[in-house]
């Protein structure tokens, strides 16, 4: 499926950390761009070398700001093309394609009170989320970890909107977060977590241990985690071609350089869209989407973040 | 008076000489949720005089839904005047909005998300102006109710009964709708919609009579019609009833937009091409008698298969 896209172009770059850039995008045609859901995000197509670069970002600006989006960007120490490309060949003045917003990471509409907890620039999407939860009059907190004031992106814009709601932890000042505090809530609170995988699965493992219910925890993974041990493999379809997946392309990637018209959406294994049947061969699961069932049954598999664990698989699109 | 069709206009739904219910959902080439055709006039009028006779019957909506009232009301203004700059206008001067109805000479200022600037809610508002039926559709923790809506030409149902209610329950009484998963992949289907991304679908039944108004709540006024059909009538009492629908994601409430647009064309009409006859004459002699049931053509099922019979006949005869 063919998605509609928006044409915008980069209006300012503002560096917001040493490690983090801010990007202001306006639209090109319209005069405004659609208004979105706290949590929404965004992708960001770029005309790169090998066919588009296409990366999610959340949106940091308000909800209801139209005139232009904002996203904001940490160069990873091992991109493989996305903020690389945003941190050092992005000018002011350059033409890109977005996505109209979407939101896999919404509030709940149920929750008595709503706890975020960020790391690093996994305070993106809880910018708009605080901003809608101001507006509905609810309740919520904010526990927010970085490495240092310095280092802390929107730090003072926090501090000016949201002072009573935050606490920050800085490790260079030995202050960690720990997830200790979900023991803090009061019952009816939703959690939300946003950083490294290593952080949201430590606080999801501590809140499901605690009792939290299931769907009172909710988490974003702003990037696919690329482990250094891919391993590259064969894939075959059930209509007879043949395709090699090399160990830093995702099987996605390789069914779209290979011009079959393998359906996606958010890339991140999140939304489902993607999913193939798989005929032979066993798999390495890496989405939030499938069930546990439906992942120990090897019958399916999302193409954008899944690969094979044996050396050959074959698959069926729809 | 009548709200029939003419055949050039009419939006026949089939594709094959089969049918079973499948999510028959297509990307839509024009984001475009409402249509006017030559019986707008007469169209709008029934509404007005069914709202004014019957409001409980006709609108309903939970009190949380007025901010994705407004987004509806938004986003329909901006269709009419996008797709029929000859019949309506808006103007916006700050959060003023003038609304030009050229066909019924009608004016409306009001401010943008102030209700009580305008008579009705939102959504009963607009909906006023279009002759779809218009449902909201709420995203609340991961599942989707059905929390206002708009109805005025319902296929026998209830917008009072189902209000609040989620779309499995909406759902629950469709045969062979959870056995065969299809409330899932349905309900997934929805869930996955993006903003900017609008669907559509057809859906379609029979009807004894030509009434639009074909609510639960008056079964016992037209539901008799269809003990009345005859091999002599069937051609003038009995008609198709084709439903156009379309699925907007709203951006900002996260909500979705479910319209109706109901079209009715008798089986004289249907008849005059040859192609549908045939066509609709295979697919009710195969439709199996759970499909029969729940579309409620077990009364007259048998005596439309003979009246469609004969045309074919005379038409080969002649």
């Amino acid at each position: 499926m063919k998605e509609h896209t928006i044409p915008v172009f980069i209006k300012s770059i503002e560096k917001l950390t040493p490690q983090v850039k801010q990007f202001t995008l306006s639209p090109i045609n319209m005069t405004k761009l659609p208004p979105f859901s706290g949590g929404s995000h965004i992708i960001t197509y770029i005309a790169g070398e090998n066919g588009f670069i296409t990366r999610a970002y959340s949106l940091t600006n308000l909800p209801d700001q139209t005139d232009s989006y904002q996203i904001a960007i940490r160069l990873s120490e091992n991109s493989n093309g996305g903020s690389k490309y945003w941190h050092e060949s992005i000018k002011m003045g350059d033409f890109l394609k977005i996505s109209y917003p979407k939101n896999h990471f919404p509030l709940s509409f149920k929750a008595k009170h709503h706890v975020f907890y960020a790391a690093g620039i996994g305070i993106t999407p809880f910018l708009s989320m605080m901003a809608e939860l101001r507006e509905r009059k609810t309740t919520f907190e904010l526990h927010y970890a970085s490495k240092s004031e310095d280092l802390c992106s929107f730090y003072s814009l926090i501090k000016e909107n949201f002072a009573d709601e935050t606490t920050f932890y800085f490790s260079n000042r030995h202050n960690k977060l720990s997830n200790e505090t979900l023991l803090d809530h009061r019952i009816g609170t939703h959690v939300y977590f946003c950083g490294p995988e290593s952080f949201i699965s430590s606080f999801r493992n501590e809140a499901e241990r605690l009792g939290y219910p299931k769907s009172s925890i909710h988490f974003e993974h702003f990037a696919v985690s690329f482990s250094k041990n891919n391993k590259a493999f064969q894939v075959k379809l059930t209509t007879g071609s043949s395709i090699s997946v090399s160990k830093d392309q995702t099987l996605l990637e390789a069914l779209l350089i290979n011009g079959i018209n393998a359906p996606y959406s958010c890339r991140v294994g999140r939304c489902g869209t993607c999913e193939v049947k798989v005929i032979e061969g066993e798999i390495e699961h890496n989405d939030t989407f499938l069930t546990e069932d439906q992942k120990n049954g090897h019958e399916c598999m999302l193409t954008c973040v899944s690969r094979a664990k044996s050396e050959k698989l074959v698959i069926q699109l729809n | 008076m009548t709200y029939i069709d003419n055949l050039e206009q009419f939006p026949y739904p089939f594709k094959g000489n089969m049918y079973r219910y499948s999510n028959n959902s297509i990307p839509l080439d024009v984001p475009k949720s409402v249509d006017i055709t030559s019986n707008y006039e007469e169209e709008i009028k029934l509404k007005r005089q069914l709202l004014r006779d019957h409001p409980k019957r006709c609108f309903q909506s939970l009190s949380h839904t007025l901010k994705a009232q407004w987004e509806i009301l938004a986003l329909v203004m901006n269709h009419l005047v996008n797709y029929y700059p000859d019949k309506f206008s808006l103007t916006k001067t700050n959060t003023l909005w003038t609304f030009r109805n050229l066909i019924l000479n009608e004016t409306q200022q009001f401010i943008y998300g102030d209700e009580s600037t305008l008579l009705q809610q939102p959504l009963d508002f607009i909906g006023r102006h279009v002759q779809e039926d218009l449902i909201l559709m709420s995203e609340r923790d991961g599942n989707l109710y059905l929390d206002a809506g708009q109805l005025c030409f319902p296929a026998n149902w209830s917008l009072a009964f189902d209000l609040g209610m989620s779309f499995r329950e909406i759902h629950y009484p469709i045969p062979g709708f959870k056995e065969e998963k299809l409330d899932d992949r349905i309900l997934n289907f929805l869930l996955r919609l993006e903003a900017g991304n609008p669907w559509g679908r057809n859906n379609w039944s029979l009807m004894a009579g030509n009434r639009l108004d074909t609510s639960l709540e008056t079964f016992d006024d037209w539901g008799k019609g269809r003990k009345q059909v005859t091999a002599e009538n069937a051609g003038d009492l009995v008609h198709l009833r084709v439903e156009v629908q379309t699925l907007f994601r709203l951006s900002r409430s996260n909500g979705i937009l479910f319209t109706i647009h109901t079209h009715l064309l008798p089986l004289r009409k249907l008849a005059e091409k040859r192609a549908w006859l045939e066509q609709f004459y295979h697919i009710l002699q195969e439709l199996p008698p759970y499909i029969v049931d729940y579309k409620g053509l077990s009364l007259f099922k048998d005596v439309v298969i003979d009246y469609l019979k004969v045309q074919l006949e005379k038409e080969d005869a002649s």
